[in-house]
C-alpha cells in the first residue's frame, strides 16, 4: 500500500473504533475489540515511521498530514508504549471484569475514549498544521479526562478536575502563542501558511519579539501538559488516580506528545530569532527544576503511583536538559524518551495489576510484592532499577549520554547539578524498589493468575531494555539523529561523535 | 466610522471584565461570559469585513458562545443548586483593584508587542489580553468549581478576541476545529461539575484536597 | 467674572433647596405628600436662634470643626464652575486643590468627632476615613482621565470639552455619580433619614454639635451636595447645552437639580447596603475611574 494511505488509514481506524465501541453488547467484547483497534492501529504507525525513517518524509491531503524523521521517531514510540498498553488494559480490565469491578458501561466509556486518544495522539503527530497540532493536543486532553475517573471515587473525580482545568487553561496559553506565531506568519492568505514545511522556510523573516514571546506562550501551556516544574501539579493526581493503563499511556506517551509540540517550535523560533532568544536556556532551567523537584519528591512518596509520577516528572525534566543542551544531547534525549517510556509503562502495569492483587497502592501495603505474582513483582522491581539509572538497564546509557553531553559542553555547574539530582532519584528508587521486592507487610494479596500472556508483556519490555541498555542498535542511532536533525536545524551533530 | 464602533465594543469588553471580576452571582457571572461572546462576535465581523466567511464564522461563534455555553452552564448550575460564589480567595473589592492592575500591564504589554492589523483599532490587543488575565485571575481566587468554568471560557473569549484582532486569516478547518475543541472542553467541564456535586454535595475546589504531596 | 460670581452666590443661596428636592421625589416615589420644599431653609433658621452646648472634656478642635468644615466647603465651591462656564477661582491643576480642600473639611470634622471622646463618634469618623480613601482616589483618576481626553488641565475647560459621548467622560461620570452618593451620605451608602443607628457614617460624626455649628454643618453639607452635582452635571450634560450662554446661571442650575433629582430616583429604587458591601461599591467606582484614565493614557 501507498505511505500516505497508511497515513489516512492509522488516523481513521482508532476514530471508527471509537464510534463503533459503544455500540457492542458485551463487555468482554468491547475490551477486545478495542485493544485489537489499537494493535492493528499502532501497527499502521509503525510501518508507516519505519518507511518514513528509511526513505523519508511522507506527506498526505494536499500536505495537510506530513510524516518526517521526528514525527516518525514519536509514532515508532507511540507504536511500543500504545500497543503494550492496549494488551496490558485488556488483561487490566478483564480482570476486573472477573472481579465484578467493571460494568458494561464503564467498560464502553474506557474502550471509546481510548480509541479517542490515540485517534488524537495520531492526529498531533502526523499534522503539518500549527493550528491542527493544537486541535489534537486539546482533544487528547478531553478524550483522557473521563478515563482517569473510569472508576468514580472521590479522588479520581478530584484528580480529574485538577487534570481538566489546569491542563485546559495551559492549553489555552499554548493556542496564544499558536495565535502570536500565525500573527508573526507572512500574510499569504494561503492555508499553506500555516504549515511547518512553509514556517520552517520562512522563518528567518519572522519577527523574532513576537516568536520570542509565542515561544514563552508555548512553552508554559505544552510545558504544563508535559508535565514540567513548577506547572506539575496535575500529573502525580492525575497518574496515581487513573487506571493503571492509562496511567501507562499518560506516562509513556502524552508527556511525550506534549515536549514533541514545543521541539516542533523549536528550530521555527530559533531561527527566527538567529538562537539569541535564551530559547534553549528556558529548556535547560525547566528541565533540571522539574529533576530536582521530581527527584526530592520521590523519596518521599508512600503511594506506588505517585512514586512514579514524580519519576516521570524527573525523566522528562532530563530529556529537556538534553535538548537543552543540543547536538549529542538531543540525541541522547531522543533515545532517552524512548527508554523512559517503556520502562515507565512496564511499572505501571506492574504497579497496577500488583495494586490489584493488594487492594491499594500504598508502598507499605504492597511490600513483598512477590508474593501475589513473579511475573509482575519482578516487572516492578526491575523497571524500577532501569528507571533509578542502573546499569545494565537501558537509561544508564542515554543518561550517561546526555551528562556526557553535559561535560563536552564545558557546563560544569549544570553537570554537577545533573549529577546531584539523577544521584538522589537512584537512591529514592533502589530505596522503594527495595522495600516492595523484599520488606514484609501483613496484607495478604491475592494471589494473580500467572498467564503467558502477562509474562510475555513483562519478558519483552524487560529483554527491549535490557539490549538498549547494551548498546544503541545503528538503526535507532540513524532514526534519533535524523529527528535531532529537524530539532536543531543546521546545527546537528554527526553521526559517528555520538554513538556510545 | 468603523474603528469607532470596534473601540467601544472594546471599552464595553473591558467593562464587562471588570463587573465579573466584582459580581458574585452565577446567573450574572455567566451573562456577562455570554456578553462578552457577542462583542466579540461583532468584532470578528467588523475586523475581517462582512465576507461570506467571515458571516458564517461570526455567526456560529455568537451561537456558540453566545448562546450555547450559557445554557450549558445555566444548566449545570440549576442542577447543582448553587446561586453565588460565596467568600471567595479573593475578595471581590480587591478583585477589582488587581483587575485595574490588570488592566495597566495589558495596555503596556498591548503597546510594546508589534500585533494588531493596520486598520483595526489599538484597543482590541490589550482589551482582548485583559479579557485574557481575568479569566485567569477567576479561575485561581474564585472557589467554586462552576465559575473557575466560566473564567475558562473568558479566557478562551480573550484569545479568541486576540486571534479576530491579529491574525485574521486562520484556515476555516482550524477555527472550526478550536471551536469544536472549545465546545467539547465547556462539556467536559460541566459534566465534571455535575458528578463533583453528586458525588460531594458541594463544589467548592478548596476542600477537594484528598490528594497532596 | 461677573458671572462667575452670580453662579457662586446662586450656589451659596439655593444649596439648601437640594435637599427638598430629593425629599419631594423621594414622596411622589412613596406616595406620600412629604415635607415642604423650604424645609432646609426652615431648619436652619431654627438652628441658628439656638446656642451651642459644649461639654467640659472638648477642646477648641471641637468648635472649630464645623467653621473650617463649611469655609473649606465654600472655598471648593469657589473653584468649582457651573457647567460650561468659568469658576471665580481657575488655574491649571485647580482640581488637586479641590480634592484636598475637601478633604480638609474632612479632617476637621473627623477630628473634632474624635475630640468628643465618645466612642460612638469615633466609629463614625473612623468609617468616614476608611471610604474615603476609596473614594478620593475615584475623584482624583476621574478628573485626570478628563483632563487626558480634553487636552486641558483646568476644571472648567475640562468640564466644559467633557462629551458624554466620549466613552471615558461616560465611566467618569458613572464613577463620580457612585462617589458622590458616598460623599454626601446618601442610599446605599447611608441612610439620612435614620438617626442614630448603628450603621450611620456622616451623622454620626455630629451627634455633640448643637446651635449655630449643627447649622453650619449642615450647610456645608448641602454646599458639598451642590458640589458634586454641579460636578457631575459638567460631566454629563451633552456639549451643545453647555454652550448655551444666558446671563442668569440657568443651564448650570438646571444640571444641578437634575442630579437631585436622579439622586431622588436612585434612593426610591434601591435598599441601603450592608456595611460590609460599601468598600465593594466604592472600588467598583475607582475601577471604573481607572479604566476611564488607562483607554485616555493609551
Amino acid at each position: 500500500m501507498h505511505d500516505s494511505t497508511l497515513v489516512f488509514a492509522a488516523l481513521i481506524l482508532p476514530a471508527l473504533g471509537a464510534a463503533a465501541v459503544p455500540l457492542l453488547r458485551r463487555a468482554r467484547g468491547v475490551l477486545a475489540v478495542t485493544c485489537l483497534v489499537t494493535l492493528v492501529d499502532v501497527l499502521l504507525a509503525a510501518v508507516v515511521s519505519v518507511s518514513v525513517l528509511r526513505k523519508g518524509p511522507v506527506a498526505a491531503a494536499a500536505g495537510w498530514l506530513r510524516v518526517d524523521a521526528l514525527s516518525a521517531t514519536h509514532l515508532l514510540l507511540l507504536s511500543l508504549v500504545g500497543g503494550l498498553s492496549s494488551l496490558f488494559a485488556f488483561v487490566y480490565f478483564d480482570d476486573e471484569l472477573q472481579q465484578g469491578r467493571l460494568t458494561l458501561r464503564q467498560s464502553r466509556l474506557f474502550g471509546s475514549l481510548w480509541c479517542g486518544a490515540f485517534f488524537a495522539i495520531t492526529l498531533l503527530l502526523a499534522s503539518n498544521n500549527l493550528g491542527v497540532m493544537w486541535v489534537g493536543m486539546e482533544a487528547t486532553t478531553l478524550f483522557t479526562a473521563f478515563l482517569i475517573s473510569v472508576h468514580i471515587s472521590r479522588e479520581s473525580l478530584e484528580a480529574m478536575w485538577k487534570y481538566v482545568l489546569i491542563c485546559s487553561v495551559a492549553i489555552a496559553f499554548a493556542f496564544m502563542g499558536t495565535l502570536i506565531t500565525a500573527a508573526a506568519a507572512p500574510r499569504t492568505g494561503a492555508p499553506s501558511a500555516l504549515f511547518w514545511t512553509s514556517l520552517l522556510a520562512d522563518a528567518a523573516r519572522l519577527d523574532p519579539r513576537l516568536m520570542r514571546a509565542a515561544f514563552v506562550f508555548l512553552l508554559v501551556g505544552y510545558g504544563t501538559k508535559a508535565g514540567l516544574a513548577p506547572m506539575h501539579n496535575w500529573l502525580p493526581d492525575a497518574h496515581s488516580q487513573a487506571p493503571a493503563p492509562v496511567s501507562a499511556l499518560f506516562s509513556g506517551f502524552m508527556l511525550n506528545s506534549a515536549l514533541y509540540c514545543i521541539l516542533r517550535y523549536l528550530p521555527v523560533v530559533e531561527s527566527a530569532t538567529g538562537g539569541e532568544g535564551g530559547e534553549r536556556g528556558l529548556l535547560l532551567a525547566l528541565g533540571l527544576v522539574s529533576l530536582l523537584i521530581g527527584a526530592g519528591f520521590i523519596l518521599f512518596q508512600h503511594d506506588a503511583k505517585r512514586l512514579l509520577a514524580y519519576c516521570s516528572v524527573e525523566h522528562i525534566g532530563l530529556i529537556c536538559v538534553g535538548v537543552g543542551l543540543g547536538g549529542a544531547g538531543t540525541v541522547a534525549a531522543l533515545v532517552h524518551a524512548l527508554n523512559h517510556s517503556l520502562a515507565k509503562s512496564l511499572a505501571f502495569f506492574s504497579a497496577g495489576r500488583l495494586g490489584q492483587a493488594f487492594g491499594g497502592h500504598d508502598i507499605a501495603r504492597m511490600s513483598g510484592a512477590f508474593r501475589a505474582s513473579h511475573a509482575w513483582g519482578a516487572g516492578l522491581l526491575f523497571s524500577l532499577i532501569a528507571l533509578s539509572g542502573a546499569a545494565p538497564f537501558a537509561a544508564f546509557l542515554s543518561e550517561l549520554m546526555i551528562l556526557k553531553a553535559a561535560f563536552d559542553a564545558r557546563r560544569g555547574v549544570l553537570f554537577a547539578t545533573l549529577l546531584f539530582g539523577l544521584g538522589l532519584a537512584f537512591l529514592g528508587l533502589l530505596r522503594h524498589a527495595i522495600r516492595i521486592a523484599w520488606a514484609r507487610s501483613d496484607a495478604t494479596p491475592r494471589r494473580l493468575p500467572d498467564r503467558a500472556i502477562e509474562r510475555l508483556i513483562v519478558g519483552a519490555t524487560l529483554c527491549l531494555l535490557l539490549v538498549l541498555g547494551l548498546g544503541w542498535p545503528e538503526n535507532l542511532a540513524r532514526a534519533a539523529v535524523s529527528a535531532a536533525r529537524i530539532i536543531d536545524g543546521g546545527s546537528a551533530a554527526a553521526l559517528a561523535g555520538i554513538l556510545p | 466610522m468603523m474603528d469607532g464602533v470596534v473601540d467601544r465594543l472594546m471599552v464595553l469588553l473591558i467593562l464587562s471584565d471588570v463587573a465579573l471580576l466584582g459580581m458574585s452571582r452565577l446567573g450574572a457571572v455567566i451573562g456577562l461570559a455570554a456578553l462578552q461572546g457577542a462583542l466579540l462576535g461583532g468584532l470578528a465581523l467588523s475586523a475581517s469585513g462582512e465576507t461570506s466567511r467571515a458571516v458564517l464564522l461570526a455567526a456560529v461563534g455568537l451561537s456558540v458562545r453566545g448562546l450555547l455555553f450559557p445554557w450549558l452552564l445555566r444548566r449545570t448550575a440549576r442542577r447543582a443548586g448553587v446561586q453565588r460564589d460565596l467568600e471567595p480567595f479573593v475578595g471581590y473589592a480587591l478583585s477589582l483593584l488587581i483587575g485595574i492592575v490588570m488592566l495597566g500591564a495589558s495596555m503596556a504589554l498591548g503597546a510594546r508587542l508589534p500585533l494588531g492589523r493596520a486598520g483595526v483599532s489599538n484597543l482590541v490587543v490589550p482589551a482582548a489580553l485583559f479579557t485574557m488575565f481575568t479569566g485567569v485571575f477567576l479561575i485561581v481566587a474564585r472557589r467554586k468549581a462552576l465559575t473557575q468554568c466560566v473564567g475558562y471560557l473568558v479566557l478562551e473569549n480573550g484569545i479568541y478576541g486576540f486571534g479576530a484582532a491579529s491574525v485574521g486569516e486562520i484556515p476555516l478547518l482550524v477555527e472550526l476545529g478550536a471551536l469544536l475543541d472549545l465546545f467539547v472542553a465547556v462539556l467536559v467541564m460541566g459534566v465534571a461539575v455535575y458528578r463533583i456535586t453528586a458525588e460531594f454535595d458541594h463544589m467548592d475546589t478548596q476542600r477537594l484536597d484528598a490528594l497532596r504531596g | 467674572m461677573t458671572t462667575a460670581l452670580l453662579d457662586f452666590l446662586t450656589a451659596l443661596a439655593l444649596a439648601p433647596l437640594l435637599p427638598g428636592v430629593i425629599a419631594r421625589v423621594k414622596a411622589l416615589f412613596a406616595g406620600r405628600q412629604g415635607p415642604p420644599l423650604l424645609q432646609a431653609y426652615f431648619d436652619l433658621c431654627k438652628l441658628l436662634r439656638k446656642s451651642g452646648v459644649y461639654s467640659t472634656a472638648t477642646t477648641w478642635i471641637f468648635r472649630a470643626g464645623p467653621i473650617v468644615a463649611c469655609a473649606s466647603v465654600v472655598a471648593a465651591l469657589a473653584l468649582t464652575p457651573a457647567a460650561g462656564r468659568t469658576a471665580l477661582i481657575s488655574f491649571p491643576a485647580d482640581f488637586v486643590l479641590l480634592a484636598y480642600l475637601l478633604a480638609c473639611g474632612r479632617f476637621f470634622t473627623v477630628l473634632a468627632a474624635l475630640d468628643t471622646g465618645s466612642s460612638f463618634e469615633g466609629m463614625g469618623a473612623s468609617r468616614e476615613v476608611h471610604y474615603a480613601a476609596l473614594g478620593e482616589p475615584a475623584l482624583l483618576l476621574g478628573l485626570l482621565a478628563l483632563a487626558r481626553q480634553t487636552g486641558t488641565m483646568s476644571l472648567p475647560s475640562l468640564l466644559g470639552r467633557a462629551s458624554p459621548l466620549a466613552p471615558e467622560a461616560a465611566l467618569v461620570g458613572a464613577a463620580l455619580f457612585i462617589v458622590l452618593l458616598c460623599e454626601n451620605a446618601r442610599i446605599p451608602f447611608d441612610d439620612p433619614n435614620t438617626h442614630l443607628e448603628l450603621t450611620m457614617i456622616h451623622e454620626a460624626m455630629v451627634l455633640d454639635h448643637g446651635g449655630v455649628d449643627l447649622a453650619l454643618i449642615h450647610y456645608g453639607s448641602w454646599l458639598k451636595l451642590w458640589l458634586w452635582s454641579a460636578l457631575l452635571a459638567g460631566v454629563l450634560m451633552p456639549v451643545a447645552l453647555k454652550t448655551i450662554v444666558t446671563p442668569v446661571p440657568l443651564v448650570g442650575v438646571t444640571g444641578v437639580l437634575a442630579v437631585a433629582l436622579g439622586i431622588g430616583v436612585v434612593e426610591s429604587c434601591i435598599a441601603r447596603l450592608r456595611l460590609l458591601r460599601v468598600p465593594h461599591l466604592l472600588a467598583t467606582a475607582l475601577a471604573l475611574a481607572a479604566v476611564a484614565f488607562i483607554l485616555g493614557v493609551r
